[in-house]
């Protein structure tokens, strides 16, 4: 990331912003994302039960909402880039991948975090009912953030596959349902880390040959060790090392609010990762 | 290819020099070499599926060549450095002008302006409205543009920065007559003092812009020259009919 222009980031980052706040569909699902985590928040009937000002119910679905909802925002970053051909235009541009891919992430986050503050309305609902722990509240907001802004970095990865945004919503939804998957069940962890093997496997292929040809090779001979890993007991913690990446456990201590350098560094070291293989992808028109 | 009247290094503005591009079994550009000399407008001339706009993506940076290298105003553009110092003295004219549809003229330009670090930003933004005549189209959603105010439009970003070369895949695809004609008159008007490369599969296009022209054939190159050479004492047509069947002929013709 050394050597990035604020002029360019914040140019691209800029257009990504009024490009999505200036179409109807984006404040629906500003709207959809609002009401849902105020539906999560209240209506469960823990949260009346439990009898405290806290978003402990949000808490157990938020992650599900995310899922969907981040996504949405992401679907389109590199996808109608691709259909409409305006990537070419732009990497045509004096711009360095990195600050493409950085300013779009910059942009797609702004967009997730005006949802969030939105949402802050739940803070006032409970301001009513009761008195919140402020410190509490902020942990919990801080840890939404968070996990919202790793999911934002993997839904742009589902978004460089396709040029159809319907299908990077999917992908994007299912990159984040890994992440939050892996720690539900061992046959879950299981499953994630088969197809982590796979993807990790065509990548190493990928950037190491340079060569798009025989990465579903790789892909497929990774799948199989990551099979043999897990259905054979040939490493004993496969499943363990796998659920340790679910964002769930994570989340869980903001929600206490606690607020641990080692989740914080999860989450943007989740996110870094994930736009640096965004940068490794974009890069793929040379190979 | 074989070229009896190379022009000296320094006289030369964009170089291709044995490209190739291979996608998997396909062969797409195949030891494609020809030169174009500074302030000229050379057109690159083939008909659909010859490895026009391959080349034109190579020549951008925005492909890498599979083997053989490229040099324009000085820089390589598979380089990732210096393919940054080539994009500000280059303009670029996508085929089909592929356009942010959301966003209006002013605001394209406005964000092109900002990435390229051009300074007074609304000077250039002026000039460039005044040059390519989009002045009253300036407010409106570029998707709801004609196409000829659209290939206006991206012609205006790629002049943003008053570049010394300018490649355009391209340019008169999908436009009426009339609009053909004056976006032919600009091209003329910005050869005076610029290096023009031009994708055509139009042969009057040739005749009406072009002093030199490269043409090519499934991906190779089967002539480069003056349009006059390439004439010879037959018509365009004729002429470029003969290299479409044969891929070579008299002159200066590929080997």
């Amino acid at each position: 990331m050394i050597g990035l222009r604020a002029n360019v980031v914040s140019a691209i980052a800029g257009k990504e912003l009024r490009s999505y706040l200036g179409n109807p569909t984006g404040y629906v699902f500003l709207t959809l994302f609002i009401g849902t985590s105020a539906a999560a928040a209240f209506l469960d009937d823990g949260f009346f039960g439990r009898n405290l000002a806290d978003l402990a119910t949000l808490n157990r679905y938020i992650a599900w909402i995310l899922m969907f909802f981040v996504p949405a925002i992401t679907m389109s970053t590199w996808s109608d880039e691709r259909r409409a051909g305006t990537d070419e235009l732009l990497l045509t541009l004096p711009v360095r991948d990195g600050e493409v891919v950085l300013g779009k992430y910059l942009g797609a986050l702004g967009i997730y975090s005006v949802g969030l503050v939105f949402s802050l309305a739940n803070l006032a609902v409970l301001l009513y009912l009761g008195e919140p722990d402020m410190g509490l509240i902020f942990a919990t907001y801080l840890g939404y953030w968070l996990m919202g802004g790793l999911f934002v970095a993997v839904g742009m990865v589902g978004s460089m596959f396709t040029d159809n945004a319907t299908v990077a919503f999917i992908l994007g939804a299912l990159g984040c349902a890994a992440l939050v998957f892996a720690g539900a069940a061992p046959w879950a962890a299981g499953l994630i880390g088969v197809v982590a093997f796979a993807g990790l496997a065509a990548l190493l292929w990928l950037v190491g040959t340079g060569r798009a040809r025989g990465a579903g090779v790789a892909g497929l001979i990774g799948g199989v060790l990551g099979l043999g890993a897990w259905l054979g007991d040939v490493w004993a913690g496969f499943t363990e090392a796998i659920a340790s990446i679910s964002a769930l456990a994570h989340l869980a201590w903001f929600g206490e609010g606690i607020v641990r350098l080692g989740d914080i560094a999860y989450f943007v070291g989740g996110a870094v990762i994930a736009l640096v293989l965004c940068s490794l992808l974009l890069n793929r028109r040379h190979w | 290819m074989t070229r009896t009247d190379s022009p000296p290094a320094s006289d030369v503005s964009i170089r291709a020099d044995h490209l190739s591009k291979i996608y998997g079994e396909f062969v797409a550009l195949h030891d494609v070499t020809f030169s174009v000399r500074r302030g000229t407008v050379c057109a690159f001339l083939g008909p659909n599926g010859a490895g026009k706009s391959t080349t034109m993506k190579i020549l951008t940076g925005y492909l890498a060549p599979s083997s053989g290298s490229a040099s324009l105003a000085g820089y390589n553009p598979s380089d990732s450095e210096q393919r940054l110092l080539l994009a500000q003295r280059l303009g670029y004219l996508p085929e089909n002008g592929p356009l942010y549809a959301d966003m209006t003229p002013r605001e394209l330009l406005t964000f092109v302006g900002q990435i390229r670090g051009v300074s007074a930003i609304g000077a250039a933004i002026e000039r460039v409205t005044s040059q390519c005549a989009i002045g009253q189209v300036m407010a409106k959603p570029i998707g709801k543009l004609s196409k000829g105010y659209r290939q206006r439009v991206g012609m205006a970003q790629a002049l943003l920065h008053d570049p010394e070369v300018l490649i355009l895949d391209e340019p008169t695809s999908g436009l009426d007559p009339l609009q053909i004609r004056e976006v032919r008159a600009l091209i003329r008007e910005l050869g005076r003092e610029k290096t023009i490369l031009l994708s055509t599969h139009i042969l009057q296009e040739v005749e009406a812009v072009a002093d030199e022209v490269v043409v090519v054939r499934e991906g190779r190159v089967v002539f480069t020259g003056t349009v006059g050479a390439l004439r010879g004492d037959k018509t365009l047509e004729e002429r470029f009919y003969e290299l479409m069947e044969a891929g070579g002929g008299p002159g200066k013709e590929a080997a």
